[in-house]
């Protein structure tokens, strides 16, 4: 007898949707020109190249670890194509559509990705502020829950300054569990905060099953207790991602109040390279993803209405190859940063005594001296 | 300080199988030891440390839970007031900080609050220390934020072995013990390790080598770069594993030091108000007399954990350690 495995039950599809797995239209597609659709064609064919890199990376040992959003790109992507400039987002680590959409800096990510320091990146792949990314992205949080309360006081900020910009949070689903998330969503509620939480539900938080995190009907429905509206959507469609997440930033740019979105995916390979998901869960289900897959559903309707032709997911692929391995490049060139970078950043101002002392005893340690032999705190000599 | 016990027949074990087999052992010896966490079902633990006991003793036994630090630990301090005996998995010592709230309000405070009518029996198994180049907060060494805590122990293993007799007795302990077990450690080397079941003084250090000129004080993997370090030099070094970590077993620290005359303190953590700082103050307060040369910390840095690049100087290796020993052994008044 083999060992127990989880396996998963089938999320109920009762849900918003507007593109059917096959491709067809099941509701009214929002409205969007072709050039766009064609844009967000390119980002899905960009993330999954830039994924499939990454992985060959960490692989090769370039990237300690790597992780990746195959089958659930579609979330990331329809919100941000539904935010604006000016608007911040806080991602979590599967997002790199909404990156790509918003033209996020691939070198400088993968320079961090190498575990160089901030300060260092931008020294050696300096930026002007206007070619940073209109939408400002917030680091993601480790710890995915704490990025929520961040959020909601972002959003407390453009309420009170009366901009109509909103901030848009990516959570998991096991992070809902968190008291973050219920901390966040108190004060969104009582402040009808210009903010969209989005609830990324990719059925599996590393080994656990969604099932495993809640005994609610959903994962949308947490906001009611909030008096937050929610939203429950097939977030393998981008159209319903789109258009759920756009009247929900409208809602907020006008003032109306925070809005929860659960979009329901699936997490179609392992959390991370450190992880092998064959362990804990059965293979059955993936079969079932593949058939909801949404960068296959979107494929089948671009290609229906002649926005794409055969030959296009090639030749963007191809393109995208080329651009990403440049800023890939441009990325791992970067020097590895020096050790002293390890104080920069912490306190504004003069450094104090320990700063100071502790900065002089690495140098004496990397120049090969004594780093201890100051016996009267006068320095080292 | 403790001796070690005759041990038997035994097995080699690394640090992580030790713990796998403590539990195990654990959880058949007591029914009701539950091992709670998240990713210790099926999956066996992230590090694995957990692996098979799903398949072995079931879902009543071991438990996976939500992802909540802080409902975890106030769940298991719920279950351990009813008389259960709950050992937790804390994933990493730096998801812990999400559970301040339940660990100092209910896990440390129950006992103390109720005039000791509550035991809260529970053992926290977290993961700490760098070196093995992971995400943020996967690599924390944040003990003295423990230590600072009245209410609960605070126990680390250095070796297989330790491990094995420490784990089965923070879980037979009616007290809260907060149980660090160092990720570089996981897997390092084996040793030979007694088969059946036994346990280890929990407020003991360990004297791991003795020595006449230096008192030197590490836990977790510090002591292992700490051995190295002296077997380069040609200093007759004694090294202590403080492995109680709170209460720290002083006496025997104090008696070394009126030996050696001198004393080197070791850590990972960072220096300010680190647990260094707390060694080295009862040392200038209670052996004050006996001191050759300045108390010297070893430690890393005051700043964050650092990115990739820089962890490795970052964390106390054998150099630094060599560096402290001369700086103390040649101190002239």
């Amino acid at each position: 007898m083999g060992k127990k495995k989880w396996s998963e039950v089938r999320p109920s599809e009762d849900y918003r949707r507007i593109l059917r797995p096959d491709g067809t239209l099941q509701g009214k597609a929002p409205k969007v020109s072709r050039k766009e659709l064609l844009r967000w064609y390119q980002v899905f064919v960009e993330t999954r190249t830039f994924e499939e890199i990454a992985v060959r990376l960490q692989r090769r040992g370039v990237l300690s670890v790597a992780a990746v959003s195959r089958g659930e790109e579609a979330v990331g992507l329809g919100a941000a194509a539904a935010m604006k400039a000016g608007d911040w987002c806080f991602p979590s680590y599967r997002q790199n559509s909404t990156l790509l959409y918003w033209n996020a800096p691939i070198d400088r990510a993968m320079a961090g990705l190498m575990g160089n320091s901030p300060e260092h990146i931008r020294e050696h792949l300096p930026m002007t502020a206007d070619q940073l990314p209109a939408v400002t992205f917030m680091p993601y949080a480790v710890f995915l829950g704490a990025n929520i309360p961040l959020a909601v006081g972002s959003a407390m900020a453009d309420k009170l300054a009366g901009r109509d910009s909103i901030s848009l949070a990516f959570i998991g689903e096991g992070s809902t569990s968190e008291g973050d998330f219920h901390d966040g969503l108190s004060f969104a509620g009582v402040f009808d905060s210009p903010l969209v939480v989005i609830i990324q539900n990719n059925q599996w938080c590393i080994s656990m099953p969604a099932s495993k995190q809640t005994a609610a009907e959903t994962f949308a429905q947490k906001a009611v207790a909030h008096g937050i509206p929610h939203e429950r959507i097939d977030g393998n469609d981008v159209f319903t991602v789109y258009d759920t997440v756009k009247k929900a930033a409208d809602r907020a740019r006008k003032g109306q109040g925070a809005t929860v979105i659960e979009a329901v995916t699936y997490r179609m390979l392992d959390h991370n390279t450190a992880d092998s998901s064959a362990v804990y869960r059965t293979e059955d289900e993936a079969e079932y993803w593949q058939t909801l897959d949404p960068f296959d559903r979107f494929e089948k309707y671009l290609l229906a209405e002649k926005i794409i032709d055969h030959s296009t997911r090639g030749t963007l692929a191809a393109e995208a190859e080329i651009w990403l391995r440049e800023a890939i490049d441009r990325g791992r060139a970067v020097p590895p940063t020096e050790p002293p970078a390890m104080f920069e950043s912490h306190l504004h101002g003069e450094p104090g005594w320990s700063e100071r002392h502790q900065r002089a005893e690495l140098a004496a340690e990397l120049a090969g001296q004594n780093p201890f032999v100051d016996y009267t705190g006068e320095g080292l000599q | 300080m403790s001796a070690a016990i005759d041990k038997g027949q035994t097995e080699e074990l690394n640090l992580v199988t030790a713990i796998n087999q403590t539990l195990r052992q654990e959880l058949a010896r007591d029914p009701q030891v539950r091992v709670m966490g998240y990713d210790i079902g099926p999956i066996g633990g992230v590090f694995r440390a957990t692996d098979g006991l799903y398949d072995d003793f079931g879902d009543q036994q071991v438990i996976d839970t939500p992802l909540t630090e802080n409902g975890l630990i106030g769940a298991a301090v719920g279950m351990a007031m009813r008389g259960e005996r709950p050992v937790v998995e804390m994933q990493f010592l730096g998801f812990m900080y999400n559970a301040w709230g339940q660990f100092i309000y209910s896990l440390a405070n129950l006992h103390q609050k109720t005039g000791g009518l509550v035991n809260v029996p529970v053992t926290i198994r977290t993961t700490f220390g760098g070196g093995i180049k992971p995400l943020p907060f996967h690599s924390e060494s944040t003990e003295a934020y423990l230590m600072h805590t009245p209410g609960i122990r605070v126990v680390c293993p250095s070796t297989p072995y330790e491990a094995k007799g420490l784990l089965a007795a923070a879980i037979r302990c009616d007290d809260p013990v907060i149980f660090m077990e160092h990720t570089k450690l996981y897997r390092a080397f084996r040793e030979p390790v007694p088969t059946a079941d036994y346990t280890l003084p929990l407020d003991k250090c360990r004297l791991v080598k003795p020595g006449k000129e230096l008192t030197l004080i590490a836990w977790g993997n510090m002591v292992h770069v700490s051995q190295q370090a002296v077997d380069e030099l040609d200093y007759d070094v004694e090294i202590i594993d403080l492995r109680a970590i709170a209460p720290i077993d002083v006496e025997p620290l104090l008696d070394s030091v009126k030996k050696t005359g001198r004393c080197l303190i070791v850590h990972e953590a960072r220096r300010t108000a680190g647990p260094g700082a707390e060694l080295s103050a009862l040392i200038s307060e209670y052996a004050m007399e006996w001191l050759k040369a300045p108390i010297k910390r070893v430690t890393a840095f005051d700043v964050f954990f650092p990115d990739n690049q820089v962890e490795d100087v970052y964390l106390p290796g054998p150099d630094r350690v060599k560096a402290g020993i001369e700086a103390v052994m040649n101190y002239q008044f």
